[in-house]
């Protein structure tokens, strides 16, 4: 009896690891080898097919670059003005949107969503010609005398960082917002209607209901757009090619430049990648803890 | 997200170094040469710029079909971009297959190309003759005296004039030949004060006139060993950049941020000149309506490195065959049109304005064609008279790397840095980078 019980079990073990084998060992080639393949190799060194063992050289490498550290800098001032502004933002355009008294709910709400279904280079190239020199964000500018010299949007260092915000808040804002939206809608209507009764003020109720309510999909956007800036790229490359100077190089486009622009040297690249990988770890163990969600 | 896309490069990336650490050798032995064995002659040739080089590449194609009908050849445009990432990862792989036969590479990158994959590319001196294509040429399309590349456009710069803006501010088109560039930006205060236009555009992120200026110099960002970077006490390239600096700061420079704003530049009529490679002619022409007002003077030289001459190059690429089946019929169709045919290249310069580096052809019936829409001028006798006085230089296998370095030091002289620091910097960061 014992037996029998055990071979049932063992049976419908099996069964179990047969369903998920095609997907863990898929799961295995694609991502667990090239993964390892890649620590392989970002420990090599050499231009193109020319690959040989350097030790730990490219590490060392990675602390010395300049031209890393810029990068580095770069993407984490997106990511320091970026990422808080577009989450505000979004919480505060969901609430809004979630006002039962609302009009034309289903336009607004499309309208905010739409940016996010746009291709990444189309949306790119469109910004590019709006902020140019003699774009229409300058033109509108000039004639309403708001400015009396053209803004540099795209030449000039400070602008240019200031324009790849504008443009990836623009493009992300609306996507955040329909993780808000949904959770709002989760959120009984007489949680409110017994804060009202007790007076509270709606700016009392967005603080002391709302947001804590909402933290569990704060946190997930906010990994999320860490992550995303972090590999920020087509933007760049299409807005600003990194310029002026290295102003607003990401770390991302640096990989593509050591692969591709440059003498191939992707020994390094895969070096450079490996820092995007830690520093992900990092933040994102980072705002776990810092959101107390260790249970 | 944006995840996505990265992620797509990074596990790219990933798989193109699983791929290679096998490879070895593999390219060179593993593949059967079937096309020979079984007749088919198919080769597929891989270009950008369908205006320019693709449309030359077809005029080439027709001439090769008159007397091989039995060979097919393929065509593909793609960006210039993607043909470097496909021969990136392709080369990688270790297998030619989904890679062409013939493909064109920018001349500052070729020696990274031939460097990086050695035995990738089919050593062309069979099949043509070196010593017929322009000498500035040379330095890039071969490595270790064997010559993989078949030079193809003349990158050779001038000086692109309205003469109408000139003659309102008082000079004449004589005035702007054989100059330096301390006279040139003189005029352009003048023309700025007369006529209210720019000088000329440039993009802060693009340090080509800067190339123009040192290779005018017969100097480069690299010693002639095309590997250890030259940029310290490099006098040329200080030179050009104190240069930079008085033109950017004279109040004569329209600054753009891309190509197309380039282009808008003077076809709009908003700046007087356009210093930049011959290739930029067909642009220059799109405004029909501006005939008759434009001229091309000598490109200006350094005033204070003696060694600049009135001539220098911006640009320009080569042909390579691929060391893979098909080589053969590649290198005979590459050297029976582009290498040897001069009626091809009157065709070229004819239907396209492609101005050529294959010397032979430089005193045929086109080029001495007067042009209408400058003002009657023989402009491609002129650029192939310049074209002879291009210094020679190494562009070695770096141009991009330092570029991206000097472009911030570029950023920092101009908002007050001092020069020397800014080189020695940019030197000592070239050297950490470049192994």
């Amino acid at each position: 009896m014992v037996a029998l019980n055990h071979t049932m079990k063992n049976r419908a073990q099996l069964t179990g690891w047969l369903f998920i084998a095609l997907a863990v060992i898929l799961i295995c080639i694609f991502y667990f080898y090239p993964m390892i393949q890649a620590l392989l190799l970002s420990f090599k060194t050499g231009a193109g097919a020319n690959l040989h063992f350097n030790g730990v050289d490219n590490y060392k490498r990675l602390f010395s670059d300049k031209t890393f550290f810029t990068a580095v800098k770069n993407t984490f001032i997106f990511l320091i003005i970026q990422v808080p502004i577009m989450i505000l933002l979004a919480m505060i355009i969901s609430v809004l949107l979630n006002d039962s008294n609302l009009k034309f709910k289903g336009f607004f709400r499309t309208a905010i969503f739409l940016p996010c279904i746009t291709s990444l280079v189309a949306y790119s190239v469109v910004f590019k010609y709006l902020f140019g020199n003699d774009g229409l964000v300058n033109l509108a500018l000039l004639k309403l005398h708001i400015l009396a010299q053209p803004i540099q949007w795209i030449s000039d260092p400070f602008w240019a960082k200031v324009t790849i915000i504008i443009a990836i808040t623009w493009r992300w804002t609306g996507y955040n917002m329909i993780f808000y939206l949904s959770s709002l809608q989760n959120i009984d209507s007489s949680i409110y209607e017994a804060a009202r009764l007790d007076g509270a003020s709606s700016i009392r109720q967005f603080f002391s209901i709302t947001v804590p309510l909402l933290k569990p999909i704060i946190l997930f956007t906010s990994i999320t757009s860490t992550i995303g800036t972090l590999q920020l790229f087509d933007e760049i490359v299409n807005i600003t090619k990194g310029g002026p100077g290295n102003a607003t190089l990401s770390i991302s486009q640096y990989i593509y430049n050591l692969s591709f622009k440059y003498s191939p040297d992707f020994g390094y690249a895969a070096t450079v990648s490996y820092s995007i990988v830690v520093m992900i770890i990092v933040l994102s163990v980072l705002q776990i803890k810092l959101a107390g969600e260790n249970k | 997200m944006k995840k996505k896309l990265s992620a797509v490069l990074l596990s790219s990336l990933l798989l193109l170094s699983a791929c290679s650490s096998n490879s070895g050798n593999a390219t060179n032995t593993a593949k059967p040469t079937d096309q020979a064995a079984t007749g088919t002659k198919e080769i597929t040739v891989w270009a950008w710029d369908k205006n320019f080089n693709i449309a030359a590449m077809k005029l080439a194609q027709e001439a090769y079909a008159k007397d091989h009908p039995d060979v097919k050849i393929n065509i593909v445009e793609y960006a210039q971009d993607d043909i470097i990432q496909k021969l990136n990862t392709g080369l990688n792989s270790g297998t030619t297959s989904g890679l062409p036969n013939v493909v064109l590479i920018e001349d500052y990158r070729a020696q990274s190309f031939l460097k990086a994959y050695p035995d990738s590319f089919q050593d062309l001196s069979s099949s043509i003759k070196a010593s017929d294509f322009a000498d500035y040429k040379i330095g890039a399309t071969s490595l270790n005296g064997k010559q993989y590349g078949l030079p193809f456009d003349s990158g050779v710069t001038g000086l692109y004039v309205r003469t109408d803006y000139l003659q309102q501010a008082g000079y004449k088109v004589d005035d702007m030949k054989n100059i330096d560039w301390d006279k040139f930006i003189e005029i352009g205060k003048a023309v700025k004060a007369k006529t209210g236009k720019d000088m000329l555009t440039q993009d802060p992120n693009d340090l080509g006139l800067i190339r123009m200026m040192i290779q005018s110099a017969g100097s480069w960002y690299l010693k002639s060993d095309g590997s250890t970077p030259d940029l310290k006490d490099n006098a040329a390239l200080k030179d050009a950049f104190q240069t930079y600096k008085t033109l950017m700061s004279a109040n004569i420079v329209k600054i753009t941020s891309d190509w197309n704003s380039f282009l808008a530049g003077f076809n709009s009529g908003a700046v007087a000149t356009v210093p930049t490679g011959n290739w930029i002619t067909p642009s220059v022409k799109a405004q029909a309506d501006q005939s008759g007002k434009w001229a091309v003077v000598p490109f200006p030289k350094l005033k204070n490195t003696a060694s600049s001459v009135n001539a220098s190059n911006l640009g320009g690429s080569s042909w390579y065959v691929l060391n893979s089946p098909g080589k053969e019929v590649a290198a005979d169709f590459l050297g029976k049109t582009l290498g040897s045919n001069v009626d091809l290249y009157q065709k070229m310069l004819t239907n396209i304005g492609v101005i050529g580096t294959y010397k032979p052809a430089a005193s045929g019936e086109a080029y001495t064609k007067a042009d209408d829409f400058f003002g009657g001028q023989k402009i491609s006798s002129d650029f192939a008279t310049w074209t002879t006085q291009i210094p020679k230089v190494n562009y070695g296998m770096h141009t991009y790397e330092i570029e991206d370095i000097l472009k911030v030091g570029a950023q920092n002289y101009l908002k007050g840095t001092d020069l020397d620091k800014v080189l020695s910097d940019a030197q000592s960061q070239a050297e950490s980078q470049i192994k």
